[in-house]
């Protein structure tokens, strides 16, 4: 982790963390769906999510996000109540396909961000152009998102996120409908923006391999209502690189010890 | 091969056009309908030329032209700003739904006998009957493209803070605009469909009014030359929208 990050600190003396959920119960259509989560997230913390389909992974995204409001507890963020959508939260999507406007192209949907933002006409463009070539897509600028592979569309959806330089960047298995190869390298490509930028990441995802490659700290769920079942503390050093990393033996014994916390959960 | 298959199939449709035109030769030719009502080909296109150059078929044409974009305009602002704002909320959906399902399947040539009691037999009843029905394909297109946006969408733009006017303009709208682009293109039809009719119910000039008058006088030269003219009015128009709407939904491509 990035050790030029002050954290807050408080009149205690411990750091303040940026998110906190207290005991945070949520039901939709009178059902319950999550349960009595604690959670705290330092800054610059990257905090991957896992679970099986259903237990509130995207939900509790959503929380965080400001879309939902808890039933019970409390969400909080830099210290006070998450009371609704803020500028510096920004979500990738799981859905990339339904994430970008098909009448814009690449680099229309990366300038959704600034005009939200208020950035005049005149400097978008001069701002578009880096966050493009950062993500690789510097040549397909003209392009809509309809003549783009799903690999190129989920980056342009981090462009857009970049664009808005959030604090918190949440993704939704971002990676979870592309191939091997292109999930490899976006995962790359997102450690070396996330180091860069200095931001707190919450990453969901349903591949262990990929929490354990990522994360700082992994978090289990459990469905039915969706509870946080073990947290698991990531050791491996940064930065992280696909074989080195994957074949170091704390790697392995991380995901022997995941695999058979998920096995047991589900038994 | 996709050109040699374009041009295999333009060629293809001059070549029924052309077939179409010598059967129509030949029927009035041997005399298999009367010529008191089937004109040969060449009396209507001098009926056409002669119209269109000394007679006023031009000013009729013009004016049939006029009253059919004038109604169709208005409609489509309407429709267009009506369908927003019902469209973007649930609640107006829900609440003004069942009315306009009740109005929508009505034949707008049933709404001339009303408009005539209210306007009488003038430029505005048909110019209102014009409006209102072609108002209906443009307002249910609108509504129905403001409401088909994802939610998806409506959350990216709840987590970039855009508010209820930037959401309309940068989502709803561009979202909705191939349905308001089908139900314009749509909407002209209707627009000149209902301007004949108009014409021809409330005596005012035009296409509609001509055509009548020349059925009435067994003139049939100049009702088929006016009617081709509709054909041609008709065709013309379809055209210039496929054309915008290829241009404006280069996206879809
Ligand atoms: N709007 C809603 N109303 C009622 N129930 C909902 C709603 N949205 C989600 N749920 C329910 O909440 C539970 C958690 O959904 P969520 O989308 O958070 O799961 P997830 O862990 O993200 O699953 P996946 O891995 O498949 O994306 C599911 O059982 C789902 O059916
Ligand atoms: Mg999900």
């Amino acid at each position: 982790m990035s050790a030029a990050v002050i954290p807050l600190q408080k009149a205690g003396g411990k750091p303040e963390p940026l998110i906190a959920f207290r005991r945070v119960d949520l039901d939709l259509g009178g059902r319950p769906i999550l349960r009595g989560i604690d959670l705290e997230i330092a800054r610059g913390e990257f905090v991957c999510v896992v679970g099986p389909s259903g237990c509130g992974k995207t939900t509790l995204l959503r929380l965080l996000g400001g879309l939902l409001a808890p039933t019970g507890g409390e969400v909080s963020y830099a210290g006070g109540p998450v009371a609704g959508p803020s500028a510096n939260v920004a979500i990738v999507f799981q859905d990339y396909g339904k994430a970008l406007l098909p009448w814009r192209n690449v680099a229309g949907n990366v300038s959704l961000a600034l005009e939200a933002a208020g950035v005049p006409r005149g400097e978008r463009e001069a701002r578009i152009a880096p966050l493009l070539r950062k993500v690789g897509l510097d040549a397909h600028a003209e392009r809509f998102p309809g003549q783009l592979s799903g690999g190129m569309q989920q980056r342009v959806q981090i462009a857009r996120c970049l664009a808005q330089e959030p604090t918190l960047l949440l993704m939704d298995e971002p990676f979870g409908a592309l191939d091997a190869m292109t999930r490899q390298a976006l995962q790359d490509e997102v450690l070396r923006i996330v180091q860069a930028s200095r931001m707190t990441v919450l990453f969901v995802t349903h591949d262990l391999e990929e929490a354990i490659y990522l994360g700082d700290r992994v978090i289990a769920l459990r469905p039915h209502p969706g509870r946080v079942a073990a947290t698991f503390e990531v050791d491996l050093a940064r930065p992280r690189e696909q074989l080195a990393t994957r074949e170091a033996p704390q790697f392995l014994r991380l995901r022997r010890a995941l695999y058979d916390f998920i096995e047991s959960a589900e038994r | 091969m996709r050109l040699s298959a374009r041009l295999g199939l333009g060629l293809a449709s001059v070549l029924l056009c052309a077939a179409i035109v010598g059967g129509w030769h030949l029927a009035t030719r041997f005399g298999l309908v009367s010529r008191a009502f089937l004109p040969s080909p060449e009396r209507t296109w001098l009926a056409l030329w002669r119209g269109l150059t000394e007679g006023d078929l031009r000013r009729q044409v013009l004016a049939t032209v006029e009253r059919m974009l004038l109604g169709w305009v208005l409609a489509s602002l309407v429709g267009i700003v009506l369908g927003s704002l019902i469209g973007s909320s649930r609640r107006a959906r829900a609440w003004i739904g069942p009315s306009l399902e009740f109005l929508r399947p009505l034949p707008a040539s049933a709404l001339i006998p009303i408009g005539i009691a209210f306007f009488g037999l003038s430029q505005s009843m048909v110019l209102a009957v014009i409006c209102f029905g072609t108002l209906w394909p443009m307002l249910l297109a609108t509504i129905q493209g403001f409401a088909a946006l994802d939610p998806q969408l409506r959350d990216v733009g709840r987590m970039l803070g855009f508010g209820r006017l930037d959401t309309v303009w940068k989502f709803a709208l561009p979202n909705a605009l191939p349905d308001i682009l089908a139900g314009m293109r749509l909407g002209l039809t209707v627009a000149l469909i209902l301007s004949v009719v108009g014409e021809m119910l409330a005596g005012q000039q035009g296409l509609g009014l001509s055509i009548l008058l020349a059925a009435r006088a067994f003139r049939s030269p100049d009702l088929f030359a006016g009617v081709i003219l509709l054909g041609a009015i008709g065709y013309a128009t379809n055209l210039v929208l496929a054309q915008v709407e290829l241009r404006v939904l280069r996206w879809r491509s």
